[in-house]
């Protein structure tokens, strides 16, 4: 997980270790599922250290909220360098980078060497994306309207439907190679 | 110019695109104006030779004669025709001369005729245009055109006039006598008619006379003979009329002259009988009256059934046009151009068919007002004039301008994108024929929405068997009377009058027939996709079919009902003198015949429509 | 329905379907042998042209076979003549299409209740079921409203009620999210996922791979023919997280 997502989580208020944990399991639903209970604690942690946040003890703890762990009872405040950050990040541009190539040249060798059928590892590509689609897709059927998760779940669904389009694209380009070849 | 060219390009285009189209539109305008042409030549044609017999004989303003008293027996006298000639107002006269009955022979044919005794100076009142051979000379006689038409007498032949036999000097027409077989009566004939028994004198009479005790003829023809000859030649010698032509100087005031001095009743039959010229012209015009009423109303409901036939197909056309009109005003046509382009369309069809329509009447015309050789002229072509021309285009221009209108100002005002996005015009929506149409049978409850998705077309329907039952009722009432006139009485003029109502009512028909087609293929083609979804939703392609159709036969049922009680009211208009009402199983029997034909008629493309397979529409409509 | 059900809803046998003759013969679809359970839900994928949309018309009766058998309901199809084709659209099957196919002219509730009364149900009765549907489907509020006064997603789950009406043993769809956007698309997924659970036979042709990746079997046809045949169900779970770039 990245660190500027925690920082960015505590640019609106101090905040405990478990409600930072919270406000993301809200924002991921389904997908957040996996998250690990204490890596929101080492993101902190390292960021700590990195002095872009620092922790205050509470002058009056809460005995509402009793924590089992000791670390909850710290709340996390972003320091200047931290907030510099939080800005520098908000105006980043970066994305994540489909990685395409591989499987394309996975088809070109297969088939050059004589390996592997290109069309099986296609069909064996297809079916995966497509379960992982079904999986994306139910989970955002399971969404209620207009929550954060769903929007999260469409652009997974989106983002694999158009890999299977391009799957379907190398499809047709290696049926027609193998059948003029 | 160049626009001029634009428009004229487009306009063509489009026509040559939908041929069949273009050529129902054709017909239909055609149809209508072929009539309105006819009705309007014979406007013109009613009266004029008449007029040119008049000049050309120095007819008579009044024509007054004595007969023998048929109750007592009396001889005629012609003293009081003498007297006459010296009336005030009178500037002209001929005769007395003398008339007698006799009977003609002429090649097996017999007939009766009138005698009337001439000499061979010219008359300075009527003296009879020959228009075959020459006038009369000793031993010789002439016969009355119509007469000699009828009996194929030329000059030349041979007759026998009461057994003796007689060379025919020449044939003749009168302004003085309305040509055979509507002559009037100087001598007595029967049985009396009412309507031109005002020949003789003894028409007028009371209720309690005795019996005729004379000999009488039946629809006599005419013929000249010399004066000192007649005596020879009639069946009874001593029963002679005698006849007096007379000018006045004012031949308006004819009829009040006659009124003033004709016999009142009984016992009065002594004093001469006049008739004044307009009588004649009445008897002479009036065959070609009635026929002018029947193709003008006829043109009339012609025109009618154009526009709706034209609105239709327009209509129907609609949706392809919008888009067309989307394309042209995307490239920049202005509303105008848009709406110069369709109009152009239907003008130019409209100017075809008002051409096809005056050559198509003008030539019809002849066969319809030929008459014979019963007056001078009554042979010649009737004329076209240029009032009737310019009618008959302003018509077919009217026709067409109405119907495409307000579709090209529709579509010229729609938006451009909505033109091009739009691929037909939206159903329209009524709301309680949809829910009263739930209660009813499957057939029923598609015919009733089919219909209620265009209201306007229905009503059009509705409009159109209407306008053809009425004209259809019209002239069945009018051919009932006409046949029974002519049981009475045969006339080749009315037989002729019985088929231009024939032909006018054939017209209609047909016309209707094409329009029930044209409006049921609209139809067709404009619920194709409705059709296949109710096919998919489990409609039979039977129950499909007959709703199809049904949703023209419920429009014409209705037109029908409204057709037959209008087509009495429109022979009533038409028809000025009594009219027999058709009796009721009549008009029961039209409206089923009017739904028994639509049923037929739309039967074809409703099948056709109804088996269309279904797959291919519901692929075709996804987009 | 009868008590002895049998088991598949529909099965083909040899289906084949041909256009034209001689050299310019197409099979649109040739020889497809396909089977569906009750209450299962089927996906025929494959690119335009590929004749899936012929395939749904054969097996719902709105196009009759060149050779072959069509089991539906265990009661042989393929040889009915076109009313009683007519009348199985009527009892047998629902369609739903990508355009919709509403009557612009009728309301939603007009609509729906069509297939009822062209079975010749009472009015009151059609008008009844049409209702409840409606509400099955979500969109009893827009009962009265014309079809063009509602969006693509309403039209489509107006559709689906109309093609519930006489609970037909099939739902046949033919590409019904073609012109459905992203959400409307997820809004009728959902719909057939309701109809799946209340047990309702579904075969669903499209190229939505959404559509295909939910049913409980996939399809693959090419030139008229099955190529392929999927079963997606079996545990992936717990990889959203990778599948978002979410690692933990």
């Amino acid at each position: 997980m990245q660190q500027e997502v925690v920082l960015a989580l505590l640019a609106k208020e101090p905040s405990h270790g478990y409600q930072l944990r919270a406000r993301l399991r809200q924002a991921l639903g389904p997908v957040g599922e996996a998250m690990n209970a204490g890596q929101v604690y080492v993101v902190l942690t390292r960021l700590e250290k990195a002095g872009l946040v620092t922790t205050e003890r509470p002058e009056r703890p809460n005995p509402a909220k009793t924590a089992k762990d000791p670390a909850d009872r710290k709340t996390y405040v972003l320091t200047p360098q931290g907030q510099q950050r939080v800005a520098e990040w908000l105006t980043e541009v970066s994305w994540p980078k489909p990685d395409l190539a591989e499987f394309h040249l996975k088809l070109v060798a297969a088939a050059a060497a004589g390996l592997a059928d290109p069309l099986g590892i296609v069909d064996t590509q297809r079916r995966e994306l497509l379960r992982r689609l079904r999986e994306a897709q139910r989970a955002a059927m399971a969404e209620p309207d207009g929550s954060d998760a769903a929007l999260l779940l469409e652009g997974i669904v989106l983002r694999l439907q158009a890999d299977l389009r391009w799957l379907e694209a190398c499809e047709r380009s290696w049926t027609t190679r193998r059948s003029t070849s | 110019m160049g626009r001029l060219l634009l428009v004229a390009r487009l306009a063509a285009r489009d026509l040559r695109r939908r041929p069949a189209e273009a050529a129902l539109l054709l017909l239909a305008i055609a149809a209508a104006t072929t009539t309105l042409t006819l009705g309007l030549v014979m406007h013109g044609v009613a009266g004029d030779p008449y007029q040119r017999t008049r000049e050309a004989t120095s007819g008579p303003d009044i024509v007054a004669s004595v007969a023998l008293n048929p109750f007592t027996g009396a001889a005629a006298d012609p003293a009081p025709l003498e007297d006459l000639a010296g009336a005030d107002g009178v500037t002209a006269g001929s005769g007395p001369f003398p008339v007698a009955g006799s009977e003609i022979e002429v090649g097996g044919q017999t007939a009766d005729v009138q005698l009337i005794g001439r000499s061979v100076e010219p008359a300075d009142v009527d003296q009879p245009a020959v228009t075959d051979g020459d006038w009369l000379r000793d031993g010789a006689v002439v016969v009355e055109a119509a007469f000699a038409g009828a009996l194929g007498i030329e000059a030349g032949d041979t007759v026998t006039l009461d057994g003796e036999t007689v060379e025919v000097a020449g044939v003749a027409v009168t302004a003085a006598m309305t040509p055979y077989p509507w002559s009037n009566c100087l001598v007595l004939c029967a049985p009396f008619r009412d309507d031109d028994g005002e020949g003789e004198g003894a028409a007028g009479g009371g209720p309690a006379r005795p019996e005729p005790q004379v000999e009488s003829l039946t629809d006599p023809g005419l013929v000249w003979v010399m004066e000192d000859e007649l005596t020879a030649f009639a069946s009874s010698p001593d029963a002679l009329s005698y006849v007096t032509y007379l000018q006045l100087d004012d031949p308006d005031s004819a009829q009040a002259f006659a009124d003033a001095r004709q016999p009142q009743g009984p016992g009065d039959e002594d004093k001469p009988f006049l008739e004044p010229w307009q009588h004649i012209v009445e008897q002479v015009t009036h065959v070609e009256r009635n026929a002018q009423r029947v193709l003008l109303t006829g043109g009339w409901l012609l025109g009618i059934l154009a526009v709706a036939s034209v609105a239709v197909l327009v209509g129907g056309r609609m949706a392809d046009q919008t888009r067309r009109v989307g394309l042209l005003k995307a490239v920049g046509g202005t509303p105008a151009l848009v709406a110069a382009v369709l109009l152009a369309e239907y003008v130019v069809v409209a100017l075809v068919a008002s051409a096809a329509g005056l050559v198509g009447g003008r030539l019809a015309a002849p066969a319809i007002t030929d008459r014979a050789a019963g007056l001078l002229g009554g042979a010649a072509a009737p004329s076209l004039t240029a009032g009737a021309v310019l009618t008959v285009t302003a018509v077919a221009l009217g026709v067409a301008v109405l119907a495409t209108f307000v579709p090209a100002i529709r579509a010229a005002r729609t938006s451009t994108v909505a033109a091009l996005n739009e691929s037909a015009r939206p159903p329209r929506r009524v709301g309680w024929l949809v829910a009263l149409s739930s209660r009813l049978p499957v057939v029923l409850l598609i015919a009733l929405r089919v219909a209620g998705r265009r209201p306007r077309r229905a009503l059009l329907g509705v409009a159109s068997v209407t306008v053809t039952v009425s004209g259809l009722v019209a002239a069945l009432a009018a051919h009932a009377e006409l046949d029974a006139q002519l049981a009475a009485n045969p006339d080749p003029r009315m037989e002729r009058l019985g088929d231009v109502l024939v032909v006018i009512t054939v017209t209609l028909v047909a016309l209707a027939a094409v329009n029930t087609v044209v409006s049921t293929w609209a139809t067709v083609l404009d619920v194709r996709h409705a059709s296949a979804v109710t096919r998919a939703l489990g409609a039979t392609p039977a129950q499909l079919s007959a709703g199809l159709s049904l949703a023209q036969v419920v429009p014409a049922f209705a037109g029908a009902v409204l057709g037959s009680i209008g087509g009495p009211l429109l022979y009533d208009a038409v028809d000025q003198e009594d009219v027999v009402m058709p009796p009721g199983w009549w008009l029961v029997a039209v409206v089923a015949g009017v739904v028994v034909a639509v049923s037929v008629l739309t039967l074809v493309p409703a099948r056709l429509a109804a088996r269309r397979p279904v797959a291919p529409i519901l692929q075709a409509e996804t987009a | 329905m009868t008590t002895a059900e049998p088991r598949l809803a529909l099965a083909t046998r040899g289906l084949t379907k041909t256009y034209g003759d001689g050299e310019s013969l197409v099979r649109a679809v040739d020889a497809v042998d396909l089977e569906v359970a009750r209450g299962e839900t089927v996906a025929v994928m494959g690119p335009s042209g590929c004749g899936k949309s012929t395939l749904l018309h054969l097996v719902g009766g709105l196009d009759r076979p060149s050779s072959g058998e069509i089991d539906l309901a265990g009661r042989r199809i393929d040889r009915l003549g076109e009313r009683a084709l007519a009348r199985l659209r009527r009892t047998d099957v629902g369609f739903v299409f990508q355009a919709f196919h509403l009557m612009d002219e009728l309301t939603v509730v007009e609509n729906v209740e069509l297939p009822a009364l062209l079975a010749g149900h009472s009015p009151r009765r059609a008008r009844a079921r049409a209702m409840a549907l409606l509400d099955r489907v979500g969109v009893e509020h827009k009962a009265g409203s014309l079809p063009t006064a509602l969006s693509g997603g309403q039209r489509q789950r107006v559709a689906v009620a109309r093609a519930l009406s006489n609970e037909p043993v099939l739902v046949l769809a033919d590409e019904p999210t073609g012109n459905l956007d992203s959400a409307a698309t997820l809004d009728v997924l959902r719909l057939f996922e309701e109809l799946h659970e209340s047990g309702q036979t579904l075969v669903i042709v499209t190229h939505d791979e959404r559509i295909a990746a939910t049913a409980d079997r996939l399809i693959t046809m090419r030139d008229g023919a099955f190529v392929d045949e999927t079963r997606l169900t079996g545990g992936t779970s717990g990889r959203l997280g990778a599948l978002a770039g979410f690692e933990s």
